[in-house]
């Protein structure tokens, strides 16, 4: 599960992300749409990290992925005496509001006026250290489980095909060099590209390297993918052919999360779909509801254009 | 005279082969992400060395090297180590400010195509966008070679023997200067032109995996 909890992001004075949360489950397909500068892409890269959030957080399975002052990590600030103090004392004072309620408002003013630190001694810090490294993910394993499928593709280009496929699993010890070449001819014969194991990137079409591309991050056996626009630099010819892979891939149970301008593949293969604008989530809902029932205005507005 | 050409290489590969480490580094500091004063600091270290290295002649490095830091430290070394050491370290100060621009110039996804995979910045590097810097600079680290060949010929400063110093001997034991000097001058340009091939080579099977 990943979960984006009040995220932020500006670029300079540029708010590009405005209080965004979104939380996708193991199993779901979830397109994000929106007109261009919605903040979608950005949203998106905020998931594994390429963009670091201004503010907010991102969950990973239940571990945080965002970094954090452990004295801000709100696990942590749930032990402290602090914490159960001001509980008991919120309680006492309004004994009808839900305990988790009231728990996230003194979060968020522990936070705020950085109390811990200012109470706590150091047996907490000791404590808390510990429990910040359980409750963590450090970003490189965060993104080992996330495979990210790029707009301009991104194979690398010093490399030949089943290089790309290899180079990770193996150079990070996850799979020895004979798995992993296994591993990689049986995805590419899938894909058909086979015959290309040795080419250069340069030497593909669009099309297959962006298959391939999807293929590179496969080969880490990743359980979440998480596609930027990846249709949106190909010619009109080679489209289809990596949307049929993304089709498969979503049949196959994968957990995606999709930005994409390709509404007919939104409304097939997603099982939720995203309408950003101007930075945040306009609507959400299944297919039916967002390109059948369409409530917000912005939406009807960017559906009459693209449809 | 066999003893200056073989002086001359060693100082010129070894500082070659230091320079380009050294440079290696001091760009992939130079270039290191993040904004707070702990991160920033590799880089600030950078250009305090490409700044003291750039900024003073080669000759007066190696003679602050010789007569100054090493007695000062008591080290002792031949003096062919030194040589290298210095031209090395000179070297590495433009390798750098070389390998930023060939860094630079590599496409900021392959980075982040690095990352997303789940490698560290440094195997980002290493594996991926090096390999691409150097392709892109080839041209130019083989200018920084070719110059610093010819540079070596400074070394005789703190008595070692290069090709120049030897072909100086003969000059001063013969009383016949013509014909060294020109041969000194025609076997300089043999190794530069030797040199530049190779570059012209390596190019061309580094750039096997490129359009066409």
């Amino acid at each position: 599960m990943i979960e984006i909890k009040n995220v932020y992001k500006n670029f300079g004075s540029l708010k590009v992300l405005k209080a965004v949360s979104l939380t996708i489950q193991k199993g779901e397909k979830v397109a994000i749409i929106g007109p261009s500068g919605s903040g979608k892409s950005t949203l998106l890269r905020c998931m594994n990290l390429l963009e670091e959030p201004t503010y907010g957080e991102v969950w990973l399975d239940g571990k945080l992925v965002t970094p954090v002052d452990p004295y801000l990590h709100p696990d942590i600030i749930a032990e402290s005496k602090t914490f159960k103090k001001l509980l008991a004392q919120a309680k006492e004072a309004s004994p009808k509001a839900s305990e988790k309620a009231l728990a996230e408002e003194i979060i968020a003013r522990i936070k705020k006026e950085d109390l811990l630190k200012k109470h706590e001694g150091s047996s907490f810090a000791q404590k808390s250290r510990a429990l910040y490294k359980e409750n963590i993910i450090p970003i490189n394993l965060a993104r080992r489980r996330m495979g990210m499928v790029f707009q301009n593709v991104n194979l690398f280009n010093n490399m030949n095909v089943l290089e790309n496929l290899i180079t990770a699993p193996v150079s990070l010890k996850l799979k020895t060099k004979e798995e992993a070449t296994e591993t990689a001819l049986r995805l590419l014969d899938r894909i058909g590209l086979k015959e290309k194991v040795n080419e250069y990137p340069s030497k593909l079409s669009g099309g297959q390297r962006q298959r391939i591309a999807i293929v590179r991050s496969l080969c880490m056996s990743p359980e979440y993918m998480l596609f930027d626009e990846p249709t949106s630099a190909l010619d009109p010819e080679m489209v289809g052919e990596v949307l049929e892979l993304m089709k498969e891939l979503a049949l196959d149970g994968m957990t995606m999360a999709i930005v994409t301008h390709e509404m007919g593949f939104a409304r097939e293969v997603a099982t939720r779909v995203v309408f950003m604008d101007g930075g945040q989530i306009a609507e959400e809902g299944t297919p039916e509801e967002i390109f059948g029932a369409p409530k917000n205005e912005r939406l009807k507005d960017f559906l009459s254009k693209v449809l | 005279m066999l003893q200056g050409l073989e002086n001359t290489a060693i100082i010129a590969v070894a500082g070659l082969v230091l320079g380009f480490v050294i440079g290696c580094l001091l760009a992939t500091f130079k270039l290191l992400p993040g904004k707070k004063f702990w991160a920033r600091l590799p880089g600030r270290f950078t250009d305090l060395y490409v700044a003291l290295f750039r900024g003073t002649p080669m000759v007066v490095q190696l003679l602050i090297l010789h007569f100054v830091l090493f007695p000062a430290l008591g080290v002792d070394i031949p003096s062919v180590a030194e040589a290298v050491l210095a031209f090395g370290m000179n070297s590495g100060a433009y390798v750098s400010e070389i390998m930023r621009g060939g860094i630079l110039s590599v496409d900021k996804g392959q980075t982040e195509a690095g990352r997303a995979i789940g490698f560290g910045y440094g195997r980002t590097m290493l594996k991926i966008v090096l390999p691409q810097a150097v392709k892109n600079v080839i041209p130019t680290l083989g200018n920084e070679f070719v110059a610093l060949v010819k540079e070596t010929s400074v070394v005789s400063f703190i008595a070692v023997i290069d090709l120049t110093k030897a072909f100086q001997n003969i000059g001063n034991s013969t009383y016949e200067y013509i014909v060294p000097y020109l041969m000194l001058a025609a076997i300089y340009l043999v190794i530069v032109l030797g040199i530049t091939g190779l570059v012209k080579l390596a190019e061309r099977r580094l750039r096997a995996g490129d359009r066409n």
